[in-house]
């Protein structure tokens, strides 16, 4: 007569513990709701130059060359993809000497169709005045992105046409630091010709040299006037030459954005194909909470996979690291 | 047909599935104890244990698959169904231009008086989002049209976008290429759908005859109603206002913007608001007028299947916990009652 019925064993059985345990977190995740958490998110403001030096193909996608603006667009498309939700994307354009908000702040994940689509619809066209005087229009992107209350990416290849004045980088009204952001610096290293278009929009060649302004001759000559050739203080203060240079070609002014950069706190980076714009983001951007939810469902079912899989391999394991006594021998 | 709806189905870590061999190890191990029994061939063969063996060792496979799979993140893909509502495709068409930060007396705004920009940016944000089966396109122009966002369903995208039409404007009005860009808004696949054009500026300007054809083309070719709101400063002529002099569209570009419009031949009305109630009067005109059906997209929410995997795996699981309660030692068993049910259990481990 057993007077212990055989559960009773059972229930202390090590195996038979873990299998309900498994079961247990099983049915568990049918109950345990998502955990609510904040995650970090970025409200961000993207203003894309959209002038004529971005036109210059000296990128290359697919095999085929590719002009600063569609790498632009390609980075701030994939820079969209990988922001968390709840995170905000305003888009801006850049020309002239000041940027166009196209729309403010939206949430990226809820309307991803049509913040890709506008970025994918930015183009040259848009642009209502030819100059690309980007040191005012940084600083009124910066205003902008305080008001508007984001941080700021500035997509620019750093060409001021009309070119600055020598060595005169106009002061920064604002506070440097109080808006955190990016400026990216596009194009190559080297020097590439700028398309030219026709007032209908085609494409009709490349500028040159003396297509474009070489040199500011705005307000007082620079220094080194005096020993230019054929100078005279009242009829020609820049020299009698015309200016010659390399203002008709384009690449990325590095030197120039990394001052500005300093200038205003914000950091730079250069556009080195479509993923190079997060990380760079990531590192300055402003972190704001957004509320996220953390599905526990998989470590529940990891942890019952995990008992499972002891129970099974109990035995196995047990036989091959101590030799129980065998069956033979019993 | 099959590997479309199989394509449906995904996972979010697709990775994980890489361990689903591990649910073939319930085949070669057991979860039970081991029992001392000199020969298997000693018990005669019985069907029902076999049956039994083999139920646990479905059970055991079916928990491991259904725990891997729902760690895995197993789901089904939204649908995208079409239905029919009320409502219209709004390509909406906004002048940016320096003049639309002015109030309607024609001053710059101060205390409490409202630009033109802001009102108009007050009561489009209304209109957007009162209907739910809008579609919304929003074109600004000045010098330049800027496409700011393309035909969507996303009314929060779309208020965004009227928010900023109160910000500094640009220089001039170009009305031709923003029309041309706003007529280009509307999709080719949007079938018959009710198509509005929504015109909102300040002022006009003299298109140029080349662009007033292929305009005419377009028109034609896309059919929309048409729309234009006027917000017209005091004291500037009206859009039914014969100059005093020449009639040319240098003069009075307004009057021939609009003769323009009536030559389209599609439906056409001109709204002329002198104040923002006026605007709001005429944003409920145009709501009432366009209540033709509309089809749009239903995206249906993905399916988690998740849920279902662990529920399998917990069904697995029961049946493996049953038969951990039900086990009976070989030797115990013998000494007591249970010894006819014992073999049966062995043969089942």
């Amino acid at each position: 007569m057993s007077a212990r019925p055989p559960w009773r064993r059972n229930l202390r059985d090590a195996r038979f513990r873990m299998l309900a345990a498994a079961l247990a977190l099983a049915l568990a995740t049918a109950w345990v709701p998502p955990l609510p958490l904040t995650r970090t998110g970025v409200q961000v403001l993207a203003v894309v130059d959209i002038t004529g030096s971005m036109n210059v193909r000296d990128y290359a996608a697919g095999g085929q060359p590719q002009s600063r603006l569609e790498a632009a667009k390609a980075a701030l498309r994939h820079l969209l993809a990988g922001l968390p939700c709840g995170s905000r994307l305003a888009l801006g354009l850049f020309t002239e000497r000041r940027p166009f908000l196209l729309f403010a702040p939206v949430e990226v994940c809820e309307n991803f169709a049509p913040l890709d689509g506008a970025i994918a619809a930015l183009d040259w066209r848009m642009a209502w005045e030819a100059d690309s005087r980007i040191t005012a229009g940084l600083d009124r992107a910066i205003a902008m992105a305080g008001e508007i209350g984001t941080d700021l990416v500035f997509v620019t290849d750093g060409q001021e046409a009309p070119p600055l004045r020598a060595g005169a980088l106009p002061p920064f009204e604002g506070q440097p630091g109080a808006v955190r952001g990016l400026i990216v610096g596009a194009g190559g290293y080297g020097l590439s010709p700028i398309p030219k278009y026709n007032d209908r929009g085609r494409e009709t060649g490349f500028y040159g040299e003396t297509d474009v302004q070489q040199e500011n001759r705005f307000g007082p000559p620079p220094a080194d006037a005096e020993s230019r050739e054929g100078y005279n203080p009242r009829n020609a203060p820049f020299g009698a030459a015309a200016a010659g240079g390399t203002e008709h070609l384009s690449s990325v002014r590095e030197p120039h954005l990394k001052a500005l950069a300093d200038r205003t706190g914000l950091a730079y980076a250069h556009l080195d194909g479509p993923a190079s714009l997060d990380a760079p983001l990531r590192a300055v951007a402003t972190r704001s909470p957004v509320a996220g939810r953390l599905d526990l469902r998989p470590y529940l079912g990891a942890a019952a996979l995990v008992l499972v899989l002891a129970a099974f391999l109990a035995a196995p394991l047990r036989a091959l690291t101590m030799r129980v006594p065998t069956p033979r021998k019993a | 047909m099959l590997p479309a709806e199989l394509a449906r189905f995904g996972a979010e870590r697709p990775w994980v599935l890489w361990l689903l061999p591990l649910a073939l190890l319930p085949l070669v191990a057991a979860p039970r104890r081991r029992a001392a029994w000199a020969d298997l061939a000693a018990v005669p063969p019985d069907p029902f244990s076999r049956a039994l063996a083999g139920l646990l060792r479905a059970a055991g496979c079916l928990a491991v698959t259904g725990l891997v799979a729902g760690i895995a993140g197993p789901y089904r893909a939204g649908e995208r169904v079409t239905r029919t509502g009320i409502g219209a495709e709004v390509s909406m068409l906004i002048d940016r231009s320096g003049s639309m930060n002015e109030t309607f007396a024609g001053r710059q705004p101060s205390g409490a008086e409202e630009s033109k920009a802001a009102a108009s940016r007050r009561i489009l944000g209304d209109f957007v989002g009162s209907r739910a089966h809008d579609l919304f396109a929003v074109t600004a122009f000045s010098t330049a049209p800027m496409l700011v966002l393309p035909m969507t369903d996303r009314h929060d995208a779309v208020r965004a976008a009227i928010t900023a039409i109160d910000r500094p404007g640009l220089d001039y009005t170009n009305v031709g290429r923003g029309l041309a860009m706003a007529l280009g808004q509307f999709g080719a696949a949007s079938g018959d759908a009710s198509r509005v054009l929504l015109l909102v500026s300040d002022g006009a300007a003299v298109i140029d005859p080349r662009v007033q054809d292929t305009l005419r083309a377009a028109f034609a070719k896309i059919r929309p109603n048409l729309y234009w709101l006027f917000l017209r400063t005091k004291g500037s002529p009206g859009i039914a206002d014969r100059p005093a002099g020449e009639d040319t569209p240098q003069a009075a570009p307004e009057r021939h913007l609009d003769l323009f419009f009536k030559s389209l031949r599609v439906p056409y009305r001109a709204f002329e608001a002198e104040g923002p109630e006026a605007v709001a009067a005429a944003i409920r005109q145009i709501e009432s007028l366009e209540r033709d059906p509309i089809p749009y997209v239903e995206v249906r929410p993905r399916r988690d299947l998740a849920g279902r995997a662990y529920g399998f795996a917990a069904f697995g699981l029961v049946l493996l916990v049953l038969a951990k309660l039900a086990e009976v030692d070989l030797a115990r068993g013998r000494a007591g009652q249970g010894a006819a049910r014992a073999p049966e259990r062995r043969m089942a481990a």
